[in-house]
């Protein structure tokens, strides 16, 4: 009986495995079906015949291939921008006390209230004043500021998590505030660090709301309003190009994940070690 | 959706208008070189872009002076992007967009009115009902582009292995139609699929040919009542799907293109749908299938449908409004709208680029009874109530599915309609 518990468990894992990533099959496939497949009653997962054509027009008629590279720029900026910000700020707020602290995590909340719809205005104008509308440089700007309140919160968790008696041992042993701060804070706040990145990559690479009003020309278009030029009026759908470009727009953030997946299991270890 | 349009709209005004200090006017190149006019343009098929582009490289040939630049928008979140450009000065020239949606910027005073640049002979050219959808105030604020009509498509051998004779006249009635549904519902199949998972557009537009208006009046102060005329067509489609069972069930819940898949499988002999879809059907259609569109489908009142076509207005804080009127007036002369029509598979809005599609494509399957079913699109009062949109989606299409799935009756459906209207335009 014990001999089966191993293959059961592998098996319970392939069919979880099978059944989170469902959906990525079935946009790989309706990505390789042609138009009438897709609307017709037969359902299956391989298509009955291969239709390259989707991929083709997705990247040719409607320039994926320069909208995907001006997303990764707009969310590798804006990730590192807030990534930067954060860390400091999330130290300061988390061993921050007493009411500067309240009124800093009030704030943040609060910022997280409104919707985009009521800030855009203000927003674009000033963007437009700084000569950065229509401008990747401006929407980089406009996601980092509303990723930062989200970064933010999640980082000064990290930070609090962090026992202040280990930061008081390594004064003790005489090492300077700097020191405490490299060698260890930044160690066990590097897995918060990781996560926090991957949210704000993901949250900058799948912004579609400010990149539809901020950007006017078709040559800054980020990926999420190219794609939506598959969706036409009257609820027309270019079903096939449209999950061709999605499987293409995947592939960035799948290589970013699993670039950032290795430093989050390491960043664990080295807190686990350090704690 | 909507309602965040509307605190969005009432938001982006108030804020446009203390902040308009900081925004310039229009678009255009000042100076010494030529004007350039944007265009921002939500051409969406591969076809009608081309056909966008070639108009534009035309004009741009003939008019060294005035520049037109294509911005390629999609439609989706195009109403908020509009809103926040016009609210902040930096709308573009000439705007792409649809009558219905159209209409709250011209009452907002965004557009300009076109009536002095479009030429008698255009306006005459344009239905009296197609011009009224494009007039505010007595202000024709848009140039009509495209359009689309309700038609049926049938699948010719099903009708002729029933024993239907299938209607050639220039209409058909709604009876027809229910009686040939009938005919052709046998061996587990049904007569009919119409996707209405949101029915409010179709019986909207398809009840002036029942005498429906629906709507009195234009913007906040509109009065909606549902009488026989507006009454006739949702019932005539419970009749059909609960008496006779002749619509096939799970299409009441589907979306329209999702009825086209039963109708390509055999399982339904005929759907009723926009007219663009005849483009996809003769793309997507199993190889062999036989398919026509029967003639325009008349009520009591006669074969009408309300119009929402597509249109071309000039904001009208531009630098340029009379160059930018002129490349309007230029993009809808009749070769450019038959060219942009047969692009999108759509119903030019004008008489003479009818009929000009009708001479290229006329012997084409389906494009004849389409161009045809143009003829009878008239006034839609529905595109002038200030709170249409929202009533639609909270509470017409909430109330239509309950009735079609028999939750309530006729009565109960016109209490929740006029209630929900008084509700959301207080």
């Amino acid at each position: 009986m014990r001999v089966l518990v191993r293959p059961a468990q592998y098996a319970a894992l392939a069919l979880y495995i099978l059944f989170l990533g469902f959906p990525l099959l079935w946009l790989i496939s309706a990505s390789v079906k042609s138009s009438g497949e897709l609307n017709s009653l037969t359902v299956s997962l391989l298509p009955g015949e291969w239709h390259w054509d989707n991929y083709t027009e997705a990247l040719e008629k409607q320039g994926l291939v320069r909208s995907a590279a001006n997303s990764l720029i707009v969310a590798l900026a804006s990730t590192a921008l807030s990534v930067v910000i954060a860390v400091p700020a999330s130290y300061v707020l988390a061993r921050l006390k007493g009411k500067v602290r309240a009124a800093g995590v009030g704030w943040i909340l609060v910022s997280q209230v409104f919707p985009v719809v009521l800030i855009i205005l203000p927003l674009y104008l000033i963007l437009r004043t700084l000569g950065l509308a229509d401008n990747l440089a401006g929407l980089t700007l406009v996601h980092t500021t509303y990723m930062l309140p989200f970064a933010l919160w999640m980082l000064q968790g990290y930070v609090a998590a962090i026992p202040v008696e280990l930061e008081e041992a390594g004064a003790m042993d005489g090492a300077s505030r700097l020191t405490v701060l490299r060698t260890i804070v930044f160690p066990l706040l590097a897995p918060g660090v990781v996560a926090t990145a991957m949210f704000s990559f993901v949250s900058s690479w799948n912004e579609f709301f400010f990149a539809l009003v901020l950007l006017q020309s078709p040559e800054n278009y980020t990926l999420p309003i190219t794609l939506n030029m598959f969706v036409g009026g009257e609820g027309k759908v270019a079903l096939g190009p449209l999950a061709a470009g999605a499987v293409l727009a995947a592939i960035p953030s799948i290589v970013f994940f699993s670039i950032l997946r290795r430093k989050l299991t390491s960043g664990l270890m080295a807190g686990a070690v350090k704690g | 959706m909507k309602t965040r349009r509307m605190i969005a709209a009432t938001f982006l005004t108030v804020a446009g208008l203390l902040l308009t200090a900081c925004g310039g006017g229009g678009s255009g190149a000042g100076g010494d070189g030529p004007v350039t006019l944007t265009f921002q343009s939500l051409s969406d098929q591969p076809a009608a872009i081309a056909a966008t582009q070639k108009i534009v490289g035309d004009w741009n040939k003939a008019h060294p002076d005035v520049q037109v630049k294509i911005v390629q928008a999609g439609w989706d979140g195009v109403y908020d992007k509009l809103i926040t450009q016009f609210n902040a000065g930096t709308a573009p020239d000439i705007v792409h967009y649809e009558a219905a949606g159209i209409a709250p910027f011209a009452t907002d005073g965004y557009l300009a009115d076109l009536t002095q640049y479009l030429p008698e002979q255009k306006r005459a050219d344009i239905p009296k009902g197609v011009l009224d959808s494009v007039t505010v105030d007595g202000k024709v604020i848009a140039a009509p582009t495209e359009l689309q009509s309700y038609v049926v498509f049938a699948n010719k051998t099903q009708l002729q292995q029933a024993g239907v004779t299938i209607p050639t006249g220039a209409t058909m009635t709604w009876d027809q139609l229910r009686d040939i549904a009938k005919a052709t519902t046998k061996d587990g199949k049904f007569g009919l699929g119409w996707g209405l998972s949101s029915p409010t557009a179709a019986f909207v537009a398809l009840a002036p040919g029942f005498g429906g208006k629906y709507f009195d009046g234009t913007g906040t102060t509109a009065k909606l009542s549902v009488g026989q005329g507006e009454q006739a067509l949702p019932q005539l489609v419970d009749a059909m799907a609960h008496q006779d069972h002749s619509i096939l069930p799970v299409t009441l819940t589907q979306s329209g293109t999702k009825a086209l898949a039963p109708f390509y499988a055999g399982q339904i002999a005929m759907t009723v749908q926009g007219s663009y879809q005849a483009a996809n059907i003769a793309k997507d259609a199993p190889k062999g299938f036989d398919w026509v569109v029967l003639p325009p489908l008349a009520g009591s009142a006669g074969p009408a449908q309300a119009a929402n076509p597509q249109t071309l207005s000039v904001n009208k804080d531009s630098g340029h409004v009379k160059e930018a009127a002129e490349f309007v007036d230029f993009f809808t002369g009749t070769e450019n709208l038959a060219a942009i029509n047969e692009a999108d598979a759509l119903i030019p809005p004008t008489t003479s680029a009818r009929q000009a599609l009708t001479t290229k494509l006329g012997a084409k399957n389906g494009w004849k009874e389409i161009l045809a079913s143009g003829e009878y699109l008239t006034s839609a009062p529905y595109l002038f109530a200030g709170k249409y949109a929202q009533w639609k989606d909270t509470v017409a299409t909430p109330a239509y599915q309950q009735f079609l799935g028999q939750k309530i009756d006729a009565a109960g459906l016109a209490k929740q309609l006029e209630d929900g209207w008084k509700s959301v335009s207080k």
